[in-house]
């Protein structure tokens, strides 16, 4: 017979705040599913599993010791650029790019993975060079940034890669990188962004562009922002009401349940419901934050801050998107967008956290 | 020591970063507001057109009755193959396609470019109109290989008087630049969504407004495939109003039948409401070719005939009125004072002018002797005439002319009416550069100067005399629906008063231009009695030299022009007659007019 006290303690490691705030979002996101899914309760249900897998990991990785993580990170990061290879050599292509793998079980995208494992592995290694902490070790940490980078961007799918490499970046700079480096990558970025410009694909240029003015090329690349917008704006203060968005309902929005769930929401619910699930996001942001700043060790707090940012930069890319700040780039939004790689990996980054907050120190297990 | 030195820096920077993150989704929360409060109006009409259309639903025109319900201008279903224009498709291939179930011939293919080049208001143009039944059951069977092709239920319109209507009744043609044009001048082009066609002539012109309607539509909801998934809202149409017109059709047969193949007009309308019965133009076309775009065949034939079909003589045929005017020159004299009966001239069989060695010569060349008005006018004195016109001076008889209607439009319900030409001396130094001669007032009471009439004025003038009530006066129309009269325009004008007997004495003499002695004495007894006055119109100016009617071409020959009314003492009708190159007015034209008379007084009753 299982007691109360045996819940109390294995419910323990979990954080109540971080729980009440998924819970809101994830209900509001399967809201929001029924609706972008035309009513079909196919990839409702599907999502569900999505859920209720990513909660199990959640689960078993906020009780695991962070000794544990710290010790399997280098073998996941090993594991994530096989599996970004096999994608290059094996994978399977949709809408023009090669991201998926099939490993019999499920398919997955192994650039997701790299959300958890990059965090991880640059944390690992500026916890393991502590004491020398020095340029070089800022340049190591950039190759081990570069590496999936790279792969990914040949995949090509340039907003992952971008995510990647600012939640890496974060990293080195919360590592203690010197203000006069960042400074200086500043300015080479900027001076670079021409040749960057020149080597992107010709769709990436459009979709740039598009965001300046949209409506110049209405059916092509700015067709997706323009019917976003439209599905916001047409939203309104508090919406046109649950299963009355036209823009979906009638399929004017494209990727209505994975990139575009969000504006399918605001369309249904307004600014007001915008304001209500933001301000969780927020609450969820805020309370990491202050888990962040109880932390002893590096690796706790670098891992946590690239997990966060992984987390944060995927909100704020997707809500930019359908807003029209930032290019198509085929960013989903964390706990909100269908997709299993997605979910799970959010969620395992939640738990990671909440494992490394719990036992607050490497040594202290 | 470095340790914490690096936690401090990691500390420091972890409030930045959480500041900067914050920051980024307040900017976020401004950009949503700025699309979901500020622009909410402008993506809400956004979203309103992503996925609702307004499909407009064309009224019928109104059908056109004869005073009797008969019907002259009715819409027929028909059925036609169309095609979107605005997909890329290639014509000529569909029309390949068709061939074995549809023949599709050039002149569909022909006819297709022209409507896609004036083609403003359809979302589909027609490569094949009035499908017949076996051709309709062909293409159903086979209906899905031809994708982009789209069976269309029209309304289309019909004349079936066909020549008969051409002139009156007019023609609708498919909506043209400069339609639009005219169309946003008048702020109507709202009421043209969906429909092709509009009033190009005659009544279908003239009353486009009553006869047109106000479409209805029907809104849609579409998905992003452009499906219809519902409708939300419907208004129906309101179809144009019937409108019924004062023609007699069967009048009007009578009179193109008497018209045969000469060329000229008629005129019959009643007197006592100017109620036109008959409006022939001759010769005529079919109005049925103009419908779906006249082709350039049919058009070439019509618009290089030297005979001149398309021109509506009624109202737009200009002709010098020759002894036709003598009536009203009469009515000046007597009106002031001038020969009035039993004053008498001896007519020779010319005139001299007092102080001039310039003769104008009688039609009769050994003239009709002792004359008084009423002879004048039975006889048709150039003598008499030439003598009053001079002694009465070009402006009071122009005084005269304008009074009864010449020199000005009748009113008459059809567009582009001509004024005619009622000339005086300020005219002629205008146009002419030339003074005004004495010799011009002279011509001018015979009708042979610079005057112009039009059948119109003719008709119209002549009830005057037929029935002098001016109170009741109301100028010819066509429009014979009581409410629907505000669109009509009536010229409600007077006369000036006519001295007492002024009229008597001129349809004494009138009435004697039927008798024996008089020009058309040939219409002589019968049950009723034609009140009329002939005149001939020169054509050709014989510069002194010898008419002789045989001897002159076909169209060199002087219009024959005759106006009566009948009964004499009871006047039911008028009518006003032109044969063009007809010769002499009495002979020409009088019988035709003795036709339509015969008609409405006899077989009416």
């Amino acid at each position: 017979m299982i007691k109360i006290e045996d819940f109390k303690e294995f419910f323990k490691s979990l954080d109540q705040t971080i729980i009440g705030c998924l819970i809101i979002i994830l209900s509001t996101g399967l809201v929001a599913l029924y609706s972008a899914d035309n009513n079909q309760l196919n990839e409702f249900n599907t999502q569900i599993i999505h859920i209720i897998l990513g909660f199990f990991v959640l689960f078993i990785v906020s009780k695991t010791p962070p000794k544990i993580i710290f010790f399997y990170t280098p073998f996941m990061y090993i594991l994530g650029i096989f599996f970004l290879l096999l994608v290059k050599f094996m994978g399977y292509e949709v809408n023009g790019s090669q991201r998926w793998i099939d490993i019999g079980l499920m398919k997955f995208q192994p650039s997701e993975i790299f959300k958890l494992v990059l965090p991880l592995m640059l944390a690992w290694f500026y916890q393991n060079k502590e004491r020398t902490i020095a340029p070089k070790i800022h340049f190591i940490s950039l190759i081990f940034l570069s590496i999936p980078f790279i792969l990914i961007l040949d995949q090509p799918d340039l907003g992952t890669a971008l995510m990647l490499s600012f939640s890496g970046l974060v990293i080195i700079f919360m590592a203690g990188l010197s203000s006069k480096f960042i400074l200086w990558g500043f300015i080479i970025t900027i001076l670079s962004s021409p040749l960057i410009w020149k080597n992107l694909e010709h769709y990436q240029q459009n979709r740039i562009l598009s965001l300046i003015d949209p409506f110049k090329d209405a059916l092509g690349a700015g067709y997706q922002t323009i019917q976003s917008l439209i599905a916001l704006g047409s939203g309104g203060l508090i919406g046109k009401g649950w299963l009355n968005s036209s823009q979906t309902q009638l399929n004017f929005l494209p990727e209505a349940t994975t990139d575009f769930i969000f504006a399918v929401y605001s369309e249904e619910f307004g600014f007001i419901g915008v304001i209500a699930i933001l301000s969780i996001y927020i609450a969820l942001l805020l309370r990491i934050f202050f888990m962040i700043s109880k932390m002893q060790d590096t690796f706790s707090r670098l891992a946590s801050v690239g997990l966060l940012i992984s987390l944060f930069s995927g909100v704020l890319v997707n809500l930019g998107m359908i807003s029209g700040l930032l290019p198509i780039v085929g960013a989903p939004l964390p706990f909100f967008s269908y997709g299993g790689t997605s979910m799970v990996v959010s969620l395992v980054s939640l738990g990671i956290i909440m494992s490394l907050y719990n036992h607050k120190s490497l040594i202290a297990n | 020591m470095q340790k914490n030195q690096l936690k401090f820096i990691f500390e420091k920077r972890l409030n930045a970063l959480s500041l900067f993150i914050l920051l980024m989704i307040f900017i976020v929360i401004i950009k949503f507001f700025y699309i979901q409060i500020i622009q909410h109006n402008y993506f809400e009409k956004k979203s309103n057109n992503n996925s609702v259309k307004v499909v407009p639903i064309p009224p019928a025109r109104g059908i056109i009755f004869d005073r009797n319900k008969r019907i002259l201008a009715e819409n027929k279903i028909t059925h036609n193959l169309e095609i979107d224009p605005s997909k890329k498709i290639d014509i000529e291939k569909i029309a390949n396609e068709l061939n074995p179930f549809v023949p599709i011939t050039k002149n569909n293919l022909a006819q297709y470019q022209r409507i896609i080049k004036n083609n403003y208001f359809s979302s589909t143009v027609p490569i094949k109109t009035d499908l017949t039944e076996q051709e309709l059951a062909r293409f159903l069977t086979n209906k899905y290989l031809f994708n982009n092709i789209f069976l269309k239920t029209r309304l289309k319109r019909h004349y079936q008087h066909k020549e008969l209507t051409s002139h009156v009744v007019g023609y609708i043609n498919r909506i043209n630049q400069r339609d639009i044009k005219l169309l946003t001048k008048n702020k109507r082009l709202s009421l043209y969504r969906g429909s092709d066609h509009i009033g190009k002539r005659g009544i279908e012109q003239r009353y486009e407004n009553l006869i047109h309607g106000i479409p209805g539509f029907e809104k849609i909801e579409v998905d992003a495939k452009g499906n219809i998934i519902r409708t939300l809202e419907k208004k129906e149409p309101i179809h144009g109003q019937d409108i019924q017109l004062s023609i007699d059709i069967e009048l009007q047969k009578k009179a193109v039948d008497a018209f045969g193949s000469r060329k000229g007009a008629l005129v019959a309308l009643s007197p006592h409401n100017g109620e036109i019965l008959a409006y022939v133009s001759q010769p005529y076309f079919n109005p049925n070719l103009f419908v779906n775009g006249i082709d350039h065949k049919n058009w070439n034939i019509l618009n290089n005939n030297k005979a001149r079909p398309l021109l509506d003589r009624v109202t737009k045929g200009l002709y010098p009125p020759g002894s036709t005017i003598k009536p009203f020159i009469a009515i000046a004299g007597l009106e002031n004072n001038l020969r009035v009966p039993p004053f008498q001239i001896n007519d020779p069989g010319f005139f001299t002018m007092p102080n001039q060695s310039k003769t104008f010569r009688n039609w009769k060349r050994d003239g009709h002797g002792q004359v008084d008005m009423v002879k004048a006018i039975a006889v048709s004195s150039d003598t008499f005439f030439y003598g009053l016109g001079l002694e009465l001076g070009l402006d009071k008889m122009n005084q005269t002319l304008k009074a009864y209607g010449f020199g000005h439009k009748t009113g008459v319900d059809i567009l582009g009416e001509k004024k005619g030409l009622v000339a005086n001396k300020e005219w002629k130094i205008k146009n002419k550069k030339e003074r005004w001669y004495a010799g011009e007032t002279v011509i001018t009471a015979i009708g042979q100067g610079f005057t112009l009439v039009t059948p119109i004025q003719l008709a119209n003038a002549t009830a005057k005399i037929a029935l002098p009530n001016n109170q009741n006066y109301i100028s010819p129309h066509l429009l014979l629906n009581s409410n629907q009269l505000k669109q009509r325009n009536d010229k409600l004008y007077t006369p000036p008063p006519n001295k007492k007997n002024t009229m008597s004495y001129i349809k004494e003499g009138m009435e004697a231009v039927t008798d024996s002695g008089g020009t058309a004495a040939f219409l002589k007894g019968g049950s009723y009695k034609i009140a009329a006055k002939t005149g001939t119109a020169q054509v050709f100016g014989l510069a002194g030299g010898e008419y002789v009617e045989e001897d002159l071409p076909e169209h060199l020959k002087d219009h024959a022009l005759f106006i009566a009314y009948a009964p004499a003492k009871k006047p039911e009708l008028v009518v006003a007659v032109i044969v063009e190159n007809g010769g002499s007015g009495g002979s020409a034209a009088g019988p035709i007019a003795k036709k339509v008379f015969d008609h409405y007084l006899l077989s009416n009753q």
